[in-house]
């Protein structure tokens, strides 16, 4: 059955905040793991041609961020904006050519990710604002007091397959299982900012880097085995996490494709479900679908 | 970079960190705890080489001063540049003239760990300038195996510290050899500028002391710092644990490379790593 939540007392708040550029320096060059220099698209702007459901590496790019890369300009505001933003909020084109039209947010990346059907992206730029509704910190699952819900709407997690099983656990479908070694630059972080990268997914840049993630897609419902991302992000046997991953392909040696948070907790306290369509695509913003 | 060139000493000028802390005193630990961050930057004192990274309550201390620069370029320059065993002097303040040598760095927005004796150190306070002779980025000694990468050394330490050439390949001696699954803060940062956090704490039962060498397998650190199989990493041991998850004791990585070419040797009881008395500071 679905767990039981405290979904009816959350908060809803209305934020608003832009399509933030892309940033560079007037050096250009970042460095890949054998000293390779780059000059790579992926963080903000607009990524076009890349959704959930799409493979996460695989471009020629650094910390690809599907969709719109959204940051308010006020600093303080902008941290209320990264930390009370979850992932499946509705998020709502509020100026130039594409107002009106809806998407979702898909993570956190020090900006707020949100995929857009592809018709829809193609129409938004830098500078647009943006209307998010809010809604989902503080979520808690009233049968599983040992796991942490979050960045995640209530929506979501209506919508994500699984739910309080016969013995009492949190049944979870998940796409992917990520081992330890794989957690890269993110790690100490907290948990409601930004991701955790993936090491071990670069996509054709050396057997001897691989972890075998290469198949990860934009979207995926992953589990990451040992790590305790309840109150920050660390590493602790006996531990699960659960993360969706919204960040693809990485140059940047130590980064690669990241799952924000969604839930936290004893390893003991989950049932997973090896399940390929564990990826928000089969919930938001299917390509082809009418948006709802 | 394989050529033998020689390393440049550059003179350059920090301050004495003052801590800083935001409008709430608290961080949160692993287990959700709130806690008043005490010793994160600054002026350390009662901490020296040897302790252990467990002594204190503290989060993130270092044994000596940490240096900053106001500009934020400058200060990227003064840690990337400043290398372990570098020698300093104080320019202003009560202990002006003492003399003191680099520990270590952290990264972020990056400081310099400058540790002095304790009768120089308790004269010291935030604010206080000090230069430092800066050197040893690109010093690579001759003897050094091709795939063998040497950072973040002072050239004249290296031959103080338990490295030795063992045939073609370099053995050094470590207080513990640990898998790449405890490396926390640091992983995708750059090496020359960041110390890399390894997660252990007081409960995991092994100790580790400021100045201890240790060697964390599976992670390249020659320029970002990553998982790379079969490589190692040995790192010196250059500040405190830290409540916080996915923190802890940091090491500044100083040798890097494939593990056949690298052979850590565990000396769990006899290691003996960066001293006081190395660096001439007893």
């Amino acid at each position: 059955m679905k767990a039981v939540t405290n979904a009816e007392r959350l908060v809803t708040q209305v934020l608003t905040g832009e399509v933030w550029p892309a940033l560079a320096d007037r050096h250009g060059y970042r460095i890949g793991p054998d000293g390779q220099p780059f000059v790579l698209p992926g963080m903000g702007g607009v990524t076009l041609g890349v959704h959930c459901g799409d493979p996460a590496t695989g471009y020629a790019a650094d910390h690809l961020e599907p969709g719109a890369s959204v940051r308010h300009a006020d600093p303080a505001a902008n941290m209320a904006v990264q930390f009370l933003t979850c992932v499946g909020n509705q998020v709502t084109v509020a100026s130039g050519p594409a107002r009106g039209l809806v998407g979702h947010v898909i993570g956190q990346h020090a900006y707020v990710l949100v995929d857009f059907a592809e018709a829809a992206a193609a129409r938004l730029t830098t500078g647009d604002a943006v209307t998010i509704i809010a809604v989902g910190q503080g979520l808690r699952l009233a049968d599983h007091p040992s796991i942490v819900v979050k960045n995640c709407s209530p929506g979501l997690l209506e919508l994500m397959p699984g739910g309080t099983t016969a013995d009492g656990r949190l049944e979870v479908h998940v796409a992917a299982r990520i081992p330890a070694e794989a957690v890269g630059a993110g790690v100490g972080m907290i948990s409601e900012y930004a991701n955790t990268d993936l090491m071990g997914a670069y996509e054709s840049l050396g057997a001897d880097l691989s972890l075998g993630l290469e198949s990860l897609r934009v979207g995926d419902i992953v589990a990451m085995t040992d790590q305790d991302h309840r109150y920050g992000r660390g590493y602790r046997p006996g531990y699960l996490t659960i993360g969706v991953i919204c960040t693809g392909q990485c140059m940047l040696f130590g980064h690669g494709p990241g799952p924000s948070t969604l839930l936290s907790g004893r390893a003991d306290a989950f049932r997973l479900v090896d399940d390929p369509a564990a990826n928000l695509s089969s919930w938001y913003h299917n390509q082809g679908r009418a948006e709802q | 970079m394989n050529a033998q060139l020689n390393a440049v000493a550059v003179n350059l000028l920090g301050t004495v960190e003052h801590p800083e802390l935001g409008d709430s005193p608290y961080r949160v630990d692993a287990d959700g705890a709130p806690y008043v961050p005490v010793g994160d930057g600054g002026v350390i004192l009662g901490l020296e080489l040897g302790d252990s990274v467990f002594a204190l309550e503290g989060d993130h201390a270092a044994p000596g001063a940490c240096l900053t620069h106001g500009d934020a370029a400058a200060r990227h320059a003064l840690v990337l540049y400043s290398c372990i065993g570098n020698e300093a002097e104080v320019r202003t303040g009560a202990a002006s003239g003492a003399r003191g040598a680099v520990i270590g760095k952290r990264g972020e927005n990056g400081r310099v760990i400058v540790g002095f004796r304790a009768s120089d150190l308790a004269r010291m306070r935030p604010g206080d300038q000090v230069s430092v002779r800066t050197r040893g980025q690109g010093f690579r000694p001759a003897w050094l195996p091709a795939g063998v990468t040497v950072l973040n050394l002072d050239p004249d330490l290296l031959a103080a510290l338990p490295v030795s050439s063992v045939g073609a390949t370099v053995g050094v001696s470590v207080r513990m050899l640990l898998p790449s699954k405890k490396a926390g803060n640091g992983l995708g940062r750059p090496a020359a500028g960041w110390d890399l956090d390894l997660q252990l704490g007081p409960g995991d039962g092994q100790d580790l002391r400021l100045g201890d060498l240790v060697a964390i397998t599976d992670i390249d650190s020659r320029y970002n710092m990553g998982y790379r199989r079969d490589w190692v990493s040995i790192g010196l041991t250059v500040h405190g644990s830290s409540p916080l998850p996915g923190h802890g004791p940091g090491i500044t990585p100083i040798l890097t490379g494939p593990r056949a070419l690298i052979a850590p040797r565990e000396d769990v009881h006899t290691h003996a790593g960066l001293t006081t008395a190395l660096l001439k500071l007893q």
